[in-house]
């Protein structure tokens, strides 16, 4: 069947019965259902066993300071990554220049790394004993356990979505639109704002979420970099340590919620957001 | 306001352009080669997407090659048209629109006011065109550069179109660099032609010089002539010249420096004739061996005395009682029966 056909079908109403897709796709729809239900079991499963919870749980200092950590940092992360990712994204897609596998190996690297290594490799970085960590120190902007150490943590490991993402988004680009945009009169940051952006911002907004989510949750470089302040997965690990996976329920709750909230909405800004000359 | 190439080179691993040079007056010039021949390529150097390893590009006396796509004054009409898609044909339109160029008259000139709250992807191809045309019109080009326009159209829109478009084109008083694979659209479009092959100009002139007068058997073949046959000159008297194709001596009016020849014949400059009928210039008895007709066209196949195949393009009716078998006259003109420097 074609998919126009399909199509077809489906806007005649003739999958309103699920089990006519399992038996058009019954291979492939039983592979995918299995994977499906194991992403979802532990989310049942961590609803069912959590008990006793109370709205009070939920405004704890502990946890209120977590989510705050979290909804300050993660933001700025991913502003950062999307201000310099975005850029390097353009000209990786784009550019051609001597040593470029090695730059695009360092763009991947953070993602295949565990990020507690990365921790461990920022700390050498940018640790109160290093000059840069100590400079900053002696101007009162320590870059470990602080919230400028969290940032550091969350965009080392987050920045890579946005940069992966974006650059497929540009190269994507159909290069004679580029350069009509030139024999128009556009210079090369004109064409890039009036053009480029515009073409590659699903794919853009999408590395936005990415990177946003993967900073929210992210743990191992940050545990390394800035135990203190605790931000939300900090917060969860401390207490699941010391009170058991009951405690960590207020916390684990409140990351979902921001999760669905924040792509929820970047996906709907994502759909009206429009770019004029 | 005219464009000049002076040596210019350009280097590839795999390919090399020019050297060039080559001058482009205001007027419609016809670039027409096979694939990977360099036409794109030569537009591509003019509009500023790649630099030249050598030599200059001078605009109306100005060296213009060393400045960016933006500061050239060159507009261009892609193949795909390469219209923005995410902005609508009036957008599209304003984007690099000059401030004194009045868009609503070039719009009615290519009759595209109808389409100007359209999404670019809701036009057909032909209305594409016509905007991608416009767009570069109204950004006031000292030159225009058209990278085969209409090759991404079906036959007939491509033929009513290149009608339209010589029309527009003709009045434009800049250089129009217009590239094409397609020698007929060459010989409607434009009003001098050049000839490219392995990244070299291989012969420019007057759009039926050109074609009157092709330089190589490649050039005649790349036109359109399908019939190459080797000849020696036999003789010549100033004006008409003879030669010999296996033992059938032709009357040419071209001259040629060579006594070894190759004699280039349109396929369209054949008649065809019962045998006995009284006819004027060369005349061959051939018999026919295939008849194919296309649309209104009929290609005829045939196997000529002392010469062996000749291919002939006759009006579809004119082939209607032909079969076959038969046997035919073959006559051309002398002044259709090219003689070119051979390739070998």
């Amino acid at each position: 069947m074609s998919y126009a056909e399909e199509i077809r079908r489906v806007s005649r109403g003739e999958y309103g019965d699920w089990t006519a897709a399992l038996h058009e796709r019954g291979v492939l729809t039983l592979l995918g259902a299995v994977l499906l239900v194991y992403l979802l079991l532990p989310f049942v499963s961590f609803f069912t066993w959590i008990e006793g919870l109370t709205l009070g749980a939920f405004v704890e200092p502990s946890v209120l300071s977590a989510i705050q950590y979290s909804l300050l940092t993660a933001p700025v992360s991913t502003a950062l990554a999307t201000v310099f990712g975005v850029p390097l994204a353009y000209v990786l897609a784009r550019s051609s220049f001597p040593g470029k596998p090695l730059v695009d190996a360092l763009v991947v690297l953070p993602l295949v790394m565990p990020p507690v290594v990365g921790g461990v490799m920022l700390l050498t970085a940018f640790g109160r004993f290093t000059a840069l960590g100590g400079l900053a120190a002696g101007l009162s902007l320590p870059l470990t356990d602080s919230y400028l150490g969290i940032v550091l943590a969350q965009t080392f490991v987050a920045s890579p979505f946005l940069i992966i993402t974006a650059r497929s988004g540009f190269a994507a680009i159909d290069r004679e639109v580029e350069q009509a945009a030139r024999s128009l009169g556009k210079g090369p940051l004109e064409t890039f704002r009036l053009v480029s952006l515009p073409l590659a911002r699903g794919s853009i907004l999408a590395g936005i979420v990415l990177t946003f989510a993967r900073a929210m949750g992210e743990f191992g470089a940050t545990m390394m970099t800035a135990y203190h302040p605790h931000t939300m997965p900090t917060q969860i690990w401390v207490t699941f340590i010391s009170n058991g996976v009951n405690a960590t329920a207020p916390l684990v709750i409140a990351l979902f919620a921001v999760g669905f909230a924040v792509v929820f909405a970047l996906q709907s800004v994502g759909k009206r957001i429009t770019f004029s000359s | 306001m005219a464009l000049a190439l002076e040596g210019v080179r350009l280097e590839y691993p795999t390919f090399t352009l020019g050297p060039l040079s080559t001058r482009f007056e205001p007027g419609v010039t016809v670039v027409l080669g096979p694939s990977g021949s360099g036409k794109s390529t030569l537009l591509s150097l003019v509009a500023g997407f790649e630099s030249p390893t050598a030599g200059t590009i001078y605009l109306d006396g100005e060296r213009i090659d060393h400045r960016p796509p933006e500061d050239r004054q060159v507009g261009m009409v892609f193949q795909t048209y390469a219209l923005f898609p995410h902005l609508d044909v009036r957008q599209n339109l304003r984007f690099g629109a000059a401030p004194h160029v009045d868009i609503d008259r070039t719009c009615e000139l290519l009759e595209i006011e109808e389409l100007l709250d359209r999404d670019p992807e809701t036009l057909s191809g032909g209305e594409k065109q016509r905007v991608a045309l416009a767009r570069a019109l109204v950004s006031d080009p000292a030159v225009l550069l058209l990278d085969e326009p209409l090759a991404s159209l079906d036959a007939p829109i491509r033929r009513r179109l290149r009608l339209d478009l010589r029309d527009v084109l003709a009045d434009l008083d800049i250089p129009v660099i217009y590239v094409t694979h397609d020698q007929d659209e060459a010989s409607v479009v434009g009003d001098r032609l050049a000839i490219m092959l392995d990244g070299d100009v291989v012969q420019e002139g007057e759009t039926g010089e050109v074609f009157d007068g092709p330089v190589s058997s490649f050039v005649a073949d790349f036109l359109g002539m399908e019939n190459i046959l080797s000849g020696e000159i036999v003789g010549t008297d100033g004006q008409e010249t003879l030669v010999d194709v296996g033992p059938t001596t032709l009357v040419a009016t071209g001259l040629t420096r060579s006594a070894e020849v190759d004699v280039a014949i349109h396929p369209r400059a054949i008649s065809l004739a019962e045998p006995g009928v009284e006819t004027e210039g060369n005349a061959l008895p051939c018999e026919v061996r295939r008849v194919v007709t296309q649309h209104t066209d009929a290609t005829v196949l045939l196997s000529c005395d002392g010469i062996g195949r000749l291919t002939a393009r006759v009006d579809v009716r004119d082939a209607a009682d032909i079969a076959p078998g038969q046997s035919l006259v073959a006559t051309v003109a002398p002044a259709d029966v090219h003689l070119t420097e051979p390739d070998r």
